[in-house]
């Protein structure tokens, strides 16, 4: 590769210069609010609303927290990513702390936590559910309940002081890898600011529009859902994790709730086809499709569910967050897949053919991009060969989605050119799982491949070959990877057998072999 | 065959091919071992308001009711229509 150099924290983005003053940053927005619009409302989950001042109330009661536990000033935290209202205070008093705070899954096994803690140095846990059982060495329980909302608001007066770097870290998001650790990947203060000012102004949120919060804390379309709302002075509205596949609920949060902008993968989409009444939600004007292909067939039901918004489809990763939009218009039946059109503002886009060479015009291959919003690198896990500096400066991501981009310089997704797959938005490695398995004593080998659905998009099986005589139980398998995976990564089935696996020419295992197998039923 | 048999079989059938009835424990957490994940909870709820006549709309869904054959059935007894534990389904004595 000709003119490339891996780096193994890549610098930010050359010409990119500091496009959002402090004043008008996330945290002295939500001060501003408070003060000036104290009633407004801040959060709804269930039949709680949370205005601002509440808001700003319960963060001031957990920045107190944060800071008697008198942890090391550089000292990096884990939250556990309740989905909550209580969570989105002790987020902020993080924030305005300036302490970085990794949200790992919820959903991640025991002893994947455990490892995943220790190798990003996150001894302490906080939490603030009274409630909640956590894993972690050290977990403490934060109160959002100190300090009444008509309390003394004035430490958020230090939220707008000068001693923030641009580039320190906020948010830390976690995303699947190939080994059976997720990656870590640490987000500066400045690439989420300029992250929510072209959400707040491309999705034009303004104070009081509401937003709908489908997507788990953990996940980086919060950004969007919540950062760039609160910028804007809007409402989020909390989908509660428990009722996320309730079509009829999700229906009724939408109408009741009046919702105007929705982010989501397309199975909440789906949800609400399915348990569509025939009335149209009206107040929707903004539909984001994300985090996985749309289905054709569900494409044309989204005019009919939402009669008066536009419709995006938004391509991104956790490591650059959303690098390409495309405006759905037109012919909704169209054949082909979607576009995910061209990139956003301050984002380049390269297109790598075979044999790694940059290519211009029409071109089919690996897509690299550097946007304004992305990472400095992975603090744990992941190869530093995924970020690549470019002569003109600029540091891109590889993202190993193979891309197609036509005359127009329109892009469309057409691959993976590794065995990553999205599970409901989730990226889950089939090899990794394939891994996890491997590492049984009494498996000898292991095929995971994932396979359409209707409503799930894909879903996971697993083909063990056993290494002993002696029955191994599928049952005992599934809480071997419960404890070692994800939970969108556990496969549906795991189907035992006794025969060596198919594989290709090169010895490889052959998924394909697999896939026909499962599907023949055989 | 007795309510809580009926929804053993039922998750063996649906969510578990292969998998013999002695494997499956009442109290194997069904949710955490990702057998029933969320979208398979829909499933299940709309299962059994059909076969045990449960007015979901009237009830709450909470998750931890269904982590178990053991809370599943639980859950049955205290919502169904149809009444308590002993009542035979389809018809067929326990």
């Amino acid at each position: 590769m000709t003119g490339w150099r891996a780096t193994v924290v890549a610098a930010r983005p050359a010409g990119l210069e500091t496009i959002v003053p402090y004043s008008r940053s996330l945290l002295g927005c939500l001060a501003d609010f408070a003060r000036n619009r104290p009633e407004s409302t801040a959060l709804v989950m269930g039949g709680d609303r949370v205005s601002y001042a509440e808001l700003c109330a319960m963060t001031m009661s957990a920045y107190n927290g944060l800071t008697a536990l008198q942890l090391p000033s550089d000292a990096r935290v884990a939250l556990h990513a309740a989905k909550t209202p209580r969570t989105v205070a002790l987020i902020v008093a993080c924030l305005l702390a300036r302490r970085p705070f990794m949200l790992p899954s919820t959903e991640l096994g025991a002893t994947a936590l455990e490892e995943l803690l220790e190798k990003a140095d996150c001894t302490d846990v906080l939490t603030a559910e009274p409630g909640a059982g956590v894993g972690g060495l050290r977990v403490h329980k934060i109160d959002t309940t100190a300090v009444p909302p008509d309390g003394d608001l004035a430490g958020l007066d230090g939220i707008t002081g000068p001693d923030v770097s641009p580039d320190a870290t906020s948010f830390i998001f976690t995303t699947s890898g190939s080994t059976g650790l997720p990656k870590v990947v640490p987000l500066s203060f400045q690439a989420v600011e300029r992250f929510t000012e072209w959400a707040v102004t491309k999705f034009r949120l303004r104070p009081g529009t509401v937003v709908l919060n489908y997507a788990p804390f953990n996940f980086d379309l919060c950004l969007l859902d919540l950062r760039a709302t609160f910028k804007a002075g809007g409402t989020t509205v909390l989908v509660e994790s428990e009722r996320a596949t309730n079509g009829k609920h999700l229906a009724e949060l939408i109408r009741t709730e009046s919702v105007e902008v929705v982010q989501s993968v397309p199975m909440l989409y789906r949800l609400l086809a399915d348990a569509h009444d025939g009335e149209p939600f009206e107040t929707v004007t903004h539909v984001i499709v994300t985090g996985d292909k749309m289905p054709a067939k569900l494409l044309p039901e989204l005019p009919r569910l939402f009669p008066n918004a536009r419709f995006y489809n938004i391509y991104g990763a956790t490591e650059t967050n959303d690098s390409f939009i495309h405006e759905i218009t037109g012919d909704l039946t169209a054949a082909g897949p979607l576009p995910i059109g061209r990139p956003l503002p301050g984002v380049d886009a390269l297109v790598l053919d075979a044999d790694g060479v940059v290519v211009d015009g029409p071109a089919t291959g690996e897509l690299l991009v550097s946007t304004p919003f992305q990472t400095a690198g992975y603090a744990v896990g992941g190869g530093a060969d995924k970020f690549v500096e470019r002569d003109n400066g600029r540091v891109y991501f590889r993202s190993g989605d193979l891309v197609d981009r036509d005359a127009d310089g329109v892009f469309t997704l057409v691959g993976r050119n590794d065995s990553q797959v999205k599970v409901r938005g989730v990226r889950v490695n089939l090899e990794e799982i394939e891994q996890v398995l491997l590492g049984h004593e009494r498996i000898a080998g292991a095929a995971v491949v994932a396979l359409p659905d209707d409503v799930a998009g894909l879903v996971i099986h697993a083909v063990v070959r056993r290494d002993t005589t002696e029955p191994l139980g599928v049952l005992g398998l599934r809480q071997f990877c419960r404890e070692r995976l994800a939970r969108a990564a556990l496969p549906t089935t795991i189907r035992v057998v006794d025969d060596p696996l198919p594989t290709t020419s090169t010895g490889k295992t052959d998924r394909k072999a697999v896939i026909r197998d499962l599907l023949n039923g055989s | 065959m007795s309510c809580s048999d009926l929804i053993k079989q039922y998750v063996l059938d649906e969510f578990l091919p292969g998998v013999g009835p002695e494997e499956l424990e009442a109290d194997y957490d069904l949710r955490a071992n990702g057998v029933i994940d969320s979208l398979g909870l829909l499933r299940v709820v709309t299962w059994l308001e059909a076969t045990f006549e449960i007015p979901m709309e009237e009830v709450e869904i909470v998750e931890q009711d269904f982590t178990s054959l053991t809370s599943i059935t639980r859950f049955v007894e205290l919502h169904s229509a149809a009444g308590q534990s002993d009542v035979d389904y389809l018809g067929k004595a326990a």
